[in-house]
């Protein structure tokens, strides 16, 4: 599209106001499917979803998927309660909100039955039931999987507006009223009146430096989705919502380079890691742990212990595979990260032959994957009423993967249709709404003798700095106390020093909020990740001075930056067991 | 990851005020320039998610492998049918491979 | 979901046993049964004739199936009988289909029982994989208008508006000047009839005066159309004429008093004795012809403050404030007569025109005739002025040579003794006008000299012009001198004409005359509901425009009777798919589409002509037909399997257009002309429709080679579906190649009618090849 010319002054940028019933701020698989249940639910209310890219093919969806590793196959004998035991015990016995993940586990396969009424191909054995790959893990031929989401939310008729990105909760007397945002390709300010908010932004990555970013043409090179950058945890920080768990970094075992995903390769075709010496590194050295059955981030942890004693490079070894299955294998990756099959040919790699080298990532905050996001009650109301979360977002609840976030969109939007019964829309607060205007716009309306940074250079900036201090995966995810406390000064110095970001067009002022974001969420970050003293799953979260599990620290660790003064409190919220019995087995 | 505009199939999908990859790619990445033509405006951005590729509607678009990353050259060329999509994989040494599944419908 | 409506009655009519002989009908029929979704299966006697039906109206009444697919050779005919007759048994006649396995060669003695089994078997497969997507559709009725706009009011304007006013429908007579008649008034005489124009028009005149079907809309030109047929929505504006139409009866007091005098001439030449300079006053009658009766003054002449005819209306008729008007119509069709402008000969310098006074145009005789003055001694005609010239028109504009021919006989019974010279390449006198001619050879003082002349110069002072020609007949260089020098120059399309163009969006040919489909509709446009007759279509004699006016009328008929009925083979757009990319908008031959509230592309069923191509162009898929959708595409491809020939025979499907190409592939195959048995085809409206989706489907099942077969170029009854279809294969052909798979997979061939035997060549080649690159990689 032509590019729009910058305008000279706020004057000149319209500003549009939207009133609504529920807002969904990302149109993701979660946002989608409470943007759906909302609507089933209710076919009178207004469901408007605000979407910075484009619904079919926006967020970690973008290139597709190959499997939902959550579904209960209740003919084996699987219940709710054995996947939280399962899921508990994958986080090294927690802890994790039972409650949450017991009210997602009840709903999962519903949810995972309507993508296949809705045109979702999932492959079944043949008795007709889900093949399952894993445990809980049955494949699917996702490549149309964010379409055909999409479709049906418009199909429901929630009102999508594409290319519009959230900049800050609208809020009302410490209430949440809706969301502002801007249009990153009509340059217009948006404002959107809604009588529930639910946030479903997905996670926060590109706050730790990946590796393969130190070539220039690889900076994205990433498992996680490099778009979602954590703008709805950070208008939840902003506003003062409690964060919990964000030290539960997602950090995994991925392949080398590319950073594609290794859990089709390991857990589908069972293919073992191993080392350079051959030696089959989870069977010897981490049987106490679990062995090839260890979770995720003993999986995660142990190439990397092999790279730095010597014994690397690390694989999974695919030489086991025949072609049937390693052409099998491929067909799974080209439903979820298929340039990952290209890279292998890029290298000329016949992974019959030669097996497949992996290493960890970068460290993400994903709370589809670990418990880290919003603090939400059983309605997935934060603790900002009229603000709720679900997905990606919503924390407390790991190993959710698509399923799960699909599960809690829904639960999302029950819970939001519930409090909305009784709201009504309040006046537009336009001071609130002008400051946010100007503050959005700041940095496109610097004027062209502007001296100041890009946002590239201060994302930059902060990636390096949280790679080396904040226990990157330079550091091997070391931390101590020392580095976490630099990290955390210089993370409070970039803060002050957005005021110098400058954008030259639509796209740059996008990525200068995506920095901003990613600033608000790498300073609670450090917070969570100073308190917890204590290693209790390393690699997520290596504590160098504390290497050993602390007892007292079996909570949940939470944090809330006051919206006035800026200080950030850290304390803790205690476990409760639900399901009884040994929470380090599944 | 950088995707490739064959700037002599794309005709900016006639200029239009967003040609289809534009509209479609999830980082705001594929735009229109001033000669009429898309390109990528910040290759190393891609996710290489492949929606651009797959929605060039006279396959004009191609999917590269940063040679950070990988050799010269491979190809993954994808071809979308009502229901199914095919994959095309050439590797470096010129072996090919074929793909074909379907991705809309009941699988039963 | 799977209640009795949804299943399907599978019938077949083996006449003359000719299937049974082919193949084992009962193995086949056993397979389907078993079929998924069918409710019954079996053989039926004789279905067209009295009681034949009985087993199917039976089997509807028990609730047994609920939708029908007839295999066996029925002929379009057929097919509707079977069509009216199972509706009243309450069938919604879009719940049948028919699937001829004859037509696809099954019968073929030449090829393997075993291959014909299963190709039959296939292809009833893919019938009813199509049959179980069917819905039940009615035709959509939209309500339309019952007035008519005819554009221009000439004489084919006022013909057309007599047929239709005498049907009761309500004309709208659009005129930019302010008096009716167009060039037809201004004429002389015209033949055969040697009729005065002002009598003929007069004539069509008196139809149309005091009805109250008819308005006349004169000073007035069409600014804007949206809309489609039965619907169109029309601007008009009007000039202002400064006298009251209501109470102005043309008396002239008026005219009397005026002080300003202006000439009346055409074309801006400076006019000169034999031109009779008509002056008229500022406030003169309307012209050409004074129809409205009222006057009209030319304002911009007129002297400040003056009102003297104001002053001397005896009815109060002068209004000098009078402003331009706008006006709103809604009519159901539209007439375009805009007719002609002559060819400015002033381009064509070699003959004088515009240089020497008594040179002038063909046009200008015609006035030279109506004056009383005495004619000329001497005069020359010369033909083919600018016409059949690449320099300037490159046709002939068919009615110049009669022109001369009527403009001399009249010349000689004005002036028995004036002479005539007539210079020219060939007389084209057809039909009737060969008398005309050979009476005129042998006439005293007319002089036909086959040569044009090559220099035109003033003889000295005499005034007179001097004539240099080669009488290519005798060989002969001759000089001759004229008084007086008639151009015949041709005709071109009228400027209003291209003005009207682009409102209309209607396209025009390589020479500026409207597009239309020759043969078969010369009046139609490629504007559904809009109609051009006369000479904006092409050069023509005033005969054959009132021929031309009427028939426009004629078709214009079926879109002013208060609705349109449109056949539900309508397209839809998915909004949740489409992504606006307005390719749809920008190929439509037809300009049906239009942005809704929510910006999304809708077609105008008014103007929508159902050829498919928008499904074609959809990058993603998101148009279906009713009736003919994507999914039921994409089904019946599903269900062509890959190998029914056996493992090393190569598949070929075909997609063939209904409307030259099926009937030619038809053909060849019914003529045993060698078409192979590898080939399974497929009905579209038009080559267009094929969406490249749908090959890649294709392509995908394992399906060796795809024919897309369409109309010959200029020949496509959707204007370019053809050309667009062939331009999207080529760029898939394009990324195959890139895939390492044989671009040549996929072909696309021009097909006529009767090209039966190219059908059958180009098959069998296409098989050829297809063994020679080895099955489909995509086999798997």
């Amino acid at each position: 599209m032509k590019q729009k010319s910058v305008p000279k002054d706020l004057a000149e940028i319209p500003t549009q106001v939207i009133e609504t019933d529920v807002l969904v701020v990302g149109g993701g698989n979660a946002g989608c499917f409470a943007a759906i249940e909302a609507k089933s639910k209710d076919p009178s209310l207004r469901v408007t979803i605000m979407e910075k890219a484009h619904i079919s093919r926006s967020g970690a969806l973008a290139a597709g998927m190959d499997a939902i590793n959550t579904y209960i196959r209740t003919d084996k004998g699987e219940t709710p309660e054995s996947l939280v035991r399962w899921s508990r015990a994958q986080v090294g016995g927690g802890p994790i909100r039972e409650d949450l993940a017991l009210s997602i586990a009840e709903i999962l396969n519903e949810s995972v039955e309507m993508l296949e009424e809705w045109g979702l191909p999932i492959v079944k054995d043949e008795n007709g039931r889900y093949k399952l790959r894993g445990r809980f893990d049955i494949s699917i031929q996702g490549e149309q999987l964010k379409p055909i989401m999409a479709e049906k939310a418009m199909e429901m008729g929630a009102k999508v507006y594409n290319r519009v990105a959230a900049t800050n909760l609208l809020m009302h007397d410490g209430r949440c009223v809706g969301a502002m945002g801007f249009g990153v390709r009509d340059g217009k300010f948006y404002v959107f009146k809604a009588k529930a908010t639910i946030v479903t932004t997905g996670g926060a990555c590109g706050i730790y430096k990946n590796y393969t970013s130190d070539y220039s043409g690889a900076h994205h090179q990433t498992w996680m989705c490099p778009f979602n950058v954590g703008t709805g945890y950070a208008m939840g920080i902003r506003a003062g919502a409690e964060m919990t768990s964000l030290e539960q970094r997602w950090v995994a075992v991925r392949t080398k380079d590319f950073n594609g995903p290794v859990d089709t390769i390991s857990v589908a075709y069972g293919c073992l890691i191993t080392n350079a010496k051959g030696q089959r590194v989870l069977r010897d050295r981490y049987a106490h742990l679990g062995g090839d059955k260890a979770p995720r981030f003993v999986r995660l942890n142990a190439p990397m212990v092999e790279w730095l004693e010597g014994r690397g490079p690390v694989y999974v070894d695919t030489t086991l595979l025949d072609e049937e299955e390693a052409k099998a294998l491929k067909e799974d990756l080209l439903n979820e990260r298929p340039t990952f099959v290209l890279f292998l040919a890029s290298r000329g790699i016949d992974i019959t032959k030669e097996p497949v080298e992996i290493y960890g990532s970068d460290p993400y905050i994903v709370g589809g994957h670990t418990g880290s996001g919003f603090w939400v009650d059983m309605d997935r109301m934060t603790t900002i009423p009229g603000l709720f979360a679900a997905g990606e977002a919503a924390g407390g609840c790991p190993n959710k993967f698509v399923g799960g976030c699909a599960a809690e969109g829904r639960l999302a939007a029950r819970g939001a249709i519930k409090y909305l019964a009784s709201i009504t829309l309040p006046e537009l607060d336009s001071q609130q709404v002008s400051e946010e205007k100007g503050r959005v716009f700041a940095p496109l309306l610097r004027g062209p003798s502007f001296d100041g940074i890009t946002p590239v250079e201060m994302e930059e900036r902060l990636q390096r700095l949280m790679d080396e201090y904040a226990g990157g995966i330079s550091q091997f995810y070391r931390m101590n106390e020392e580095r976490l406390d630099y990290a955390l000064k210089h993370v409070k110095m970039l803060q002050s020093q957005t005021q110098y970001l400058f954008a030259k067009d639509l796209h740059e002022l996008m990525n200068a909020h995506e920095v901003i974001d990613r600033l608000d969420v790498a300073e609670l970050l450090i917070h969570h990740l100073k308190f917890r003293k204590e290693t209790r799953w390393p690699g997520w979260q290596t504590r160098m001075d504390y290497p050993e599990i602390n007892p007292e620290l079996d909570c949940f660790v939470e944090s809330r930056r006051d919206p006035r003064t800026g200080v950030v409190e850290v304390f803790t919220r205690p476990y409760e067991q639900i399901i009884p019995g040994d929470r380090t087995t599944g | 990851m950088p995707p490739k505009v064959d700037r002599e199939k794309c005709d900016g999908c006639k200029a239009q005020q967003e040609p289809l990859c534009e509209q479609v790619c999830p980082g705001d990445l594929m735009t229109l320039g001033e000669d009429g033509k898309a390109y990528c405006r910040m290759p190393r951005d891609c996710w290489d998610c492949m929606s651009c590729t797959k929605a060039c509607p006279v396959g004009a678009i191609e999917t590269r492998i940063p040679y950070q990353l990988g050799y010269h050259v491979a190809k993954l060329i994808p071809l979308m049918g009502t229901n199914t999509i095919t994959w095309t994989c050439i590797d470096i040494n010129g072996k090919v491979e074929r793909f074909r599944y379907v991705n809309r419908g009941r699988l039963d | 979901m799977d209640g009795p409506s949804s299943k399907i009655g599978l019938f077949v009519w083996d006449q003359g046993g000719r299937l049974g002989r082919a193949i084992d009908l009962a193995f086949l029929l056993e397979n389907l049964s078993r079929a998924k979704g069918i409710g019954h299966c079996s053989i039926v006697e004789d279905p067209l004739a009295p009681g034949g039906l009985s087993p199917v109206t039976e089997g509807l009444e028990k609730g047994e199936f609920g939708r029908v697919l007839w295999v066996g050779p029925f002929s379009l005919e057929q097919q509707e009988v079977l069509r009216q007759q199972l509706a009243k048994a309450g069938l919604n006649p879009f719940l049948q289909e028919w699937c001829d396995l004859e037509e696809q060669g099954v019968c073929d003695g030449e090829v393997d029982q075993e291959a014909r089994q299963r190709k039959a078997l296939v292809l009833v497969q893919m019938a009813l994989a199509r049959t179980r997507l069917l819905e039940p559709l009615v035709p959509v009725e939209i309500p339309a208008s019952q007035s008519v706009l005819i554009v221009g009011a000439g004489v084919a304007g006022l013909h057309a508006a007599v047929s239709l006013a005498r049907l009761g429908k309500r004309v709208h007579l659009v005129e930019k000047e302010s008096g009716v008649g167009g060039k037809v008034a201004s004429l002389h005489r015209f033949y055969p009839r040697l009729c005065d124009p002002l009598c003929g028009l007069e004539f069509a005149l008196q139809a149309l005066i005091g009805s109250e079907m008819v308005e006349f809309h004169t000073l007035s030109r069409v600014t804007s159309v949206d809309g489609g047929r039965g619907n169109f929505h029309v601007r008009l504006t009007k000039a202002p004429r400064y006298v009251s139409e209501d109470r102005c009866n043309g008396c002239g007091e008026c005219s009397r008093v005026c002080p300003v005098a202006i000439p009346l001439t055409s074309e801006g030449h400076r006019s000169k004795e034999y031109l009779h300079a008509l002056t008229v006053r500022a406030i003169h009658p309307a012209s050409p012809m004074p129809f409205p009766s009222a006057y009209v003054i030319e304002r911009a002449y007129c002297p400040p403050d003056c009102e003297e005819c104001l002053k001397a209306c005896p009815s109060s008729a002068v209004n000098l404030e009078q402003e331009p008007r706008e006006l709103e119509l809604s009519v159901g069709a539209i007439i375009v007569a805009t007719g002609w402008d002559p060819y400015p000969l002033n381009r064509v310098e070699e003959f004088g025109y515009g240089a020497y006074p008594n040179v002038i145009t063909n046009l200008d005789m015609e006035r030279v005739l109506s004056s009383n003055n005495r004619p000329p001694r001497t005069i020359g005609f010369v033909q083919c002025v600018g016409s059949r010239d690449d320099r300037h028109l490159p046709y002939c504009s068919s009615v110049c040579c009669s022109v001369t021919l009527k403009q001399v006989l009249y010349l000689k019974q004005k002036a028995p003794d004036a002479h005539c010279y007539v210079f020219y390449q060939d007389i084209r006198s057809p039909g009737f006008q060969e008398e005309l001619y050979q009476k005129l050879k042998e006439t005293e003082g007319v002089t036909f000299v086959r040569g044009m002349p090559s220099t035109v110069r003033p003889h000295g002072d005499t005034g007179r012009l001097r004539l240099r020609v080669e009488d290519t007949l005798s060989g002969r260089e001759v000089n001759i001198e004229v008084d007086l020098l008639v151009l015949a120059g041709g005709m071109i399309p009228s400027r209003e004409s291209e003005e009207l163009a682009g409102i209309l969006g209607l396209p025009r040919n390589s020479l500026g005359f409207f597009e239309s489909h020759l043969q078969c509709h010369p009046e139609e446009s490629q504007r559904s509901g809009i109609y051009v007759a006369g000479c904006c279509r092409e050069p023509m004699n005033v005969a054959a425009s009132i021929e031309s006016a009427r028939h426009a009328a004629m078709e214009a008929l079926p879109f002013l009777n208060g609705s349109v009925l449109i056949k539900p083979m309508y397209p839809v757009v998915d909004k949740t798919k489409c992504d606006k990319c307005k390719r749809c908008m920008e190929e439509c031959p037809f300009g049906s589409f239009y942005f809704d509230e929510d910006g999304f592309p809708t077609p105008h069923l008014g103007r929508c002509r159902q050829c498919g191509n928008c499904v074609g162009i959809c990058p993603l898929g998101a148009i279906s037909l009713r009736h003919l959708t994507m999914k039921q595409m994409a089904a019946q491809i599903q269900a062509a399997s890959a190998s029914f020939m056996g493992k090393e025979e190569p598949t070929v499907l075909a997609f063939l257009c209904q409307n030259d190409a099926y009937w030619a592939a038809r053909e060849a195959v019914k003529r045993g002309m060698g078409v192979p048995p590898n080939v399974l085809f497929i009905k579209v409206p038009c080559a267009g429709y094929v969406n490249n989706a749908l090959i890649a489907d294709a392509l995908a099942l394992g399906i060796d080679g795809v024919l897309i077969a369409g109309c010959e170029d200029g020949q496509c009854h959707y204007v370019k579906g053809n050309q667009l279809v062939r331009k999207r294969s080529d760029d898939l052909s394009d990324k195959l190649r890139k895939m390492m798979i044989e671009p040549d997979r996929v072909r696309f061939v021009n097909l006529e009618i009767r090209d039966s035997a190219k059908y059958a060549k180009v098959m069998r080649l296409f098989v050829q090849e297809l063994k020679a690159m080895g099955l489909n990689p995509f086999k798997i």
